[in-house]
């Protein structure tokens, strides 16, 4: 995926976010947060401090849209954080210098492996910062999954249609 | 310093993120009642405990001088019950009417919490309704007095000391008996005025003055403090500076003084004063 092409899903993914996903409400256990993919699919060359940048920027951008100053910017520095760990984690070194500074998203298993961990981490984090407390932690696990779930779906609905079609 | 360096170009990837975070929950706090609320209410509960911890440690270094101030003061009543054993041996039985002296009781009590820098300070007391403590009874130290009781609630009470602006003390010189009106200028907790005493009676530097008895609050001959400056500026009346006995500062165990005639004196009072 080149550069354009990655801005043109970053662009769409915070239009759907803001426009669509942000006006489903579902009740308190089901956070959508589909924008985290733009963080999932950037180009792997991006790594340092501009990463963790753009990850607290997004996450800002949709704190000021919805309404939650700070909470969304939380999580998305920590996912943008955890995410060349969750890389190295879930491919062999070799797989990373092959894929040539770019990721192979077509390969779908290990696609399904590694935005399942982060969307898991983003919402740990988003839902224990709009918590706050360590109390009532079984409803607070309840909407972590949930979250997780729904947001899943929603991101790899996104990735049949945009992603993988586009790749092939 | 070179290591320092290192050590954080190593990890500047994770110090970023730590102060992205740091940012991140800042702005949660300020900006979103529910967690703010959360926020405020953990962090008094957890400096209400730090505070009532490092009390109970200062407590605990000051147990040696409040030790030594109550044994004091035991030294000092085991002396007056002797006079008093004394004095009842050579008294023949039944010429004093035992009902007739004004009697003082007291009870003791803790300083819970104290302010000594404002213009209206104020004391309060781990004593109340329940110990039959009442409004407008004296409060006194060993040191020497301390102030009234202004308002009680069930197990405390709240003490107007010398030191508010708004607290009016009966004393006099004790060599002289002449008396006045001590009062607070609100500005250092250590001194306060005599005000009152006519212009032309002796008053030297070190001088004690003590409570008056003509309140009916406290008993006569309390120490008040002693006498600092005299000034004569103003024209018919001296103005005594005193430093008071009781530093305020360092208070922590009060008795509470109830005069059990003091109604029925007031009532008398009362009926023929106004004529």
């Amino acid at each position: 995926m080149n550069n354009v092409n990655y801005l043109i899903h970053l662009l769409i993914l915070s239009i759907l976010q803001i426009v669509i996903v942000d006006n489903i409400h579902l009740g308190s256990y089901f956070y959508i947060n589909i924008y985290i993919l733009a963080i999932f699919i950037l180009p792997y060359k991006v790594k340092g401090i501009p990463l963790l940048l753009f990850g607290f920027l997004l996450g800002f951008l949709m704190d000021l849209a919805d309404n939650t100053v700070g909470i969304h910017a939380a999580a998305s520095t920590f996912l943008a954080y955890i995410r060349p760990r969750l890389l190295l984690l879930t491919s062999t070194r070799e797989e990373l210098d092959e894929a040539h500074g770019t990721l192979r998203l077509e390969d779908f298993r290990w696609f399904l492996k590694y935005s399942f961990l982060s969307t898991l981490f983003f919402n740990i984090v988003l839902v224990f910062a709009e918590a706050f407390t360590f109390n009532d932690i079984g409803i607070t696990i309840i909407r972590i999954i949930l979250s997780t779930f729904i947001s899943m779906l929603f991101i790899l609905l996104y990735y049949f249609i945009g992603i993988k079609k586009v790749q092939q | 310093m070179k290591e320092i360096i290192k050590l954080i170009l190593k990890y500047h990837f994770t110090i970023i993120f730590i102060l992205l975070e740091i940012v991140s929950f800042s702005l949660i706090i300020r900006h979103n009642e529910y967690q703010r609320a959360i926020f405020s209410q953990n962090a008094s509960t957890l400096f209400g405990n730090i505070s009532s911890m490092t009390t109970d440690v200062k407590d605990y270094f000051r147990l040696k001088e409040i030790n030594e101030t109550l044994a004091n003061e035991n030294i000092q009543l085991k002396k007056r019950l002797e006079a008093i054993e004394v004095l009842r041996d050579t008294v023949v039985r039944g010429t004093i009417v035992q009902d007739s002296l004004p009697v003082y009781d007291y009870t003791g009590a803790k300083v819970v919490n104290a302010t000594f820098n404002r213009m209206k300070n104020y004391i309060t007391i781990d004593r109340g309704r329940k110990n039959f403590i009442e409004k407008e009874m004296g409060v006194a130290s060993p040191d020497g007095v301390v102030g009234l009781i202004q308002d009680i609630s069930e197990n405390y009470s709240i003490v107007i000391p010398l030191v508010n602006v708004a607290s009016r003390v009966s004393a006099k010189i004790k060599k002289n008996n002449y008396y006045g009106s001590l009062q607070w200028d609100g500005d250092n907790y250590r001194y306060s005025y005599l005000n009152d005493v006519p212009y032309h009676v002796e008053v030297t530097e070190g001088d004690t003055i003590v409570t008056s008895g003509l309140s009916k609050i406290f008993p006569e001959g309390i120490v008040v403090g002693y006498v600092e400056s005299v000034d004569k500026e103003t024209a018919n009346f001296l103005k005594i500076k005193v430093r008071l006995a009781v530093d305020f500062k360092r208070l922590s165990h009060v008795y509470v003084i109830d005069n059990d005639k003091k109604n029925e004196q007031n009532l008398l009072e009362a009926i023929n004063y106004h004529e």
